[in-house]
């Protein structure tokens, strides 16, 4: 078994969007000056309610959607928290993982009277896309067609949302809203609403990736299955300076090393080394960055009263 | 009149959580009833898991040990007006120094026991104390930077008994240190019970923390640290020191925490005991439950000890999941978190008078 080959890349590319969906949408969030630590719970909750959606619909469009649903509901609460009743953030996103974990167990057990796990061979996974011409080309045919939807449009959400904060009047309000959220509000933006928009849409987006984690390669649910996902996104958020493209970057990066991991188990790597290097090189990162989150209203000490 | 206002006051301040209590039941209740079970009786079942008999509430009491010691560190930390994040990987960090410590140290049972203490304390507050020092040296956001920490923590101390330091005797190849002599384990404190001395400790060392913020003046500079920094820093506070000392004590109590489970209950670094439950981020609560106040946050960590063991004895009787704990845990700190008081309910009262209308 080689090292490098081309089905890491594949699986590299599938491991990426889950990460790279959330940490977009924690990026969203940080833009407008929340630091949303939930990320982990708003995943979970998706990738439970889009199996729920599955079993009960049969469709995998609908599944999809109630995944978002569900994660959209949850950040939903998220929002009204700390954005009406002025909840710290942080406090608020530990307990959003709690409440999203507990449940999702619980309703395992009161839905389908299974602990653990949920798997019914009946249900359908997200189709592989192979996509016309790309696929017959040679090296990165392979690499690019094949993946699953919402694959793609995990890349595609990054582009977008790199236009629509860099390259439109509403992204360069929400941008100001994060900068300085009392002369946003003088200036008579909306700034509540765009914080709820930046949340909600966070929502989304952590719905699609746990969506893409219970039906994209396994059809099932397993207590508990983002596995710290969540809080690598916000790594890779914190490492791409919530900037989309600096995200996808570090999103890649990550999604490389999660299925290197998972090939070093082959080897007599000691894996806890490569699972490490995400953290460490996030850790280095930040003696270089320029912006170490002080730009934002992250800034100055959190206290918690 | 002064009794009135004192009155007053404290309604005004124990309303918060009591609302977010009730809040928190109403939604176990919502839960019980909707897997179809009763709900008083559950309830009942709970109760009994946890305070039901003598066992029970030293069972309780054993699972509230490391809960206090984080809850108590992060306290310190919370006053110095510094979110530390990263107990988790201070008291992971802790337990493995101080297993390693009693496992290779030489010597009687009291000095094997001593050392793995200092070995606690040492690696927590080292490892915190880095994150303090990138604060105030490269400003790197301790929040985030104790968040990363954590991680890396855990693998480190993953590594260490999976690899070097891994038990050998046993025929399965789990990940976990050799079994401590039994002269380096602390002391039960009712034979048959797991309660052990370190619940003692924490207690200990939770009065402690009290006093020094409460009465001495290297508290009241914590104190004025987190209240308002910049006063701090005008009135002649060495704001580095403050922060150095407080994030140093603060990873060495999460290192206790660690070296109590590993001397008093489970005689050798297993990897995920510490971590599969959750201590940390409950600790955290805990903390944050009793507005950081250290007296206050070992009860609150007993409550949310007593919250876990009785829904596990509650998942041994009935047909309800242990997970309801989390789901109540998650929204009475979600409910706790939020500022709405009747600060709130009031300001819109005022703001409408402002305006001519009610």
């Amino acid at each position: 078994m080689d090292l490098f080959d081309y089905s890491l890349f594949i699986s590299a590319i599938r491991m990426v969007s889950p990460i790279l969906l959330a940490a977009l949408g924690g990026a969203l969030c940080a833009r407008v000056g929340i630091f949303n630590v939930g990320l982990e719970g708003l995943i979970l909750a998706g990738a439970f309610s889009a199996i729920v959606g599955n079993h009960y619909s049969g469709s995998v469009f609908v599944a999809v959607l109630s995944g978002a649903a569900g994660a959209v509901l949850v950040s939903l609460l998220f929002g009204i928290v700390t954005i009406k009743f002025k909840a710290n953030a942080i406090v608020a996103g530990i307990a959003v993982n709690f409440l999203v974990l507990g449940l999702t167990t619980f309703l395992l057990r009161a839905l389908f009277d299974v602990k653990g796990a949920y798997y019914d061979k009946n249900m359908e996974g997200l189709p592989k896309w192979d996509i016309p011409l790309i696929e017959h080309i040679p090296v990165i045919g392979k690499l690019i067609s094949g993946h699953s939807p919402l694959v793609y449009i995990a890349f595609l959400a990054a582009i977008l949302l790199y236009v629509y904060l860099y390259r439109t009047v509403a992204g360069f309000r929400l941008l100001a809203v994060g900068k300085n959220l009392s002369a946003s509000k003088s200036m008579g933006l909306k700034v509540t609403a765009i914080q709820y928009g930046a949340v909600l849409m966070s929502g989304v987006l952590c719905g699609l990736a746990g969506a893409q984690l219970s039906l994209g390669q396994v059809t099932m649910f397993t207590e508990g299955m983002t596995a710290g996902r969540g809080f690598i996104a916000l790594v890779a958020m914190m490492l791409g300076q919530s900037h989309p493209i600096g995200i996808l970057g570090s999103s890649m990066l990550f999604g490389l090393m999660d299925a290197l991991s998972v090939r070093l188990q082959g080897f007599s790597v000691p894996t806890q080394f490569t699972a490490m290097l995400p953290y460490l090189i996030t850790i280095i990162a930040m003696f270089f960055l320029k912006d170490k989150g002080s730009d934002s209203q992250l800034s100055g000490q959190q206290s918690t009263r | 009149m002064k009794l009135q206002r004192i009155l007053q006051q404290s309604f005004k301040s124990l309303a918060q959580p009591l609302l977010a209590v009730l809040i928190g039941i109403l939604t176990g209740a919502l839960a019980i009833s909707f897997i179809g079970e009763s709900v008083w009786d559950t309830y009942k079942v709970m109760w009994n898991g946890a305070f039901g008999s003598f066992y029970f509430v030293t069972a309780t009491l054993a699972r509230a040990t490391p809960i206090i010691f984080i809850g108590v560190g992060l306290a310190l930390a919370f006053r110095a007006g510094v979110f530390n994040l990263g107990a988790e990987g201070q008291m992971v960090l802790g337990a493995v120094a101080a297993a390693l410590a009693a496992l290779f140290i030489p010597g009687p049972g009291i000095v094997k026991i001593l050392s793995a203490l200092a070995a606690g304390i040492l690696a927590g507050g080292l490892w915190a104390l880095l994150a303090a020092w990138m604060e105030a040296r490269f400003k790197i956001q301790l929040l985030i930077s104790t968040l990363l920490l954590n991680y890396v923590a855990v693998l480190f101390a993953g590594y260490l008994v999976a690899q070097p330091f891994q038990d050998k005797t046993g025929s399965a190849a789990l990940a976990q240190t050799s079994m401590l002599g039994q002269a380096a384990w602390l002391p039960k404190l009712f034979p048959g019970m797991s309660l052990h001395f370190g619940f003692i400790m924490a207690i200990i060392c939770a009065i402690i923390l009290y006093f020094i913020l409460r009465f001495t003046s290297a508290g009241y500079e914590v104190r004025m640290l987190g209240h308002n920094p910049f006063f701090a820093e005008y009135g002649g506070i060495n704001k580095t020191k403050v922060l150095f000392v407080s994030m140093f004590f603060s990873g060495g109590i999460a290192g206790l925490a660690g070296t109590a489970e590993v001397l008093g209950s489970q005689y050798r670094y297993v990897e995920g005991a510490l971590t599969v439950p959750g201590y940390a981020w409950t600790g955290l609560m805990a903390a944050l439950l009793a507005n950081s106040n250290p007296l206050g946050t070992a009860v609150a960590a007993i409550l949310l000890a007593a919250l876990q063991t009785g829904a596990m004895g509650m998942e041994r009787n009935t047909e309800v999941p242990l997970e309801i704990a989390s789901v109540i845990q998650g929204v009475l700190i979600l409910f706790i978190s939020a500022k709405f008081t009747f600060n709130w309910w009031n300001l819109r009262k005022k703001a409408g008078a402002a305006n001519g209308s009610v």
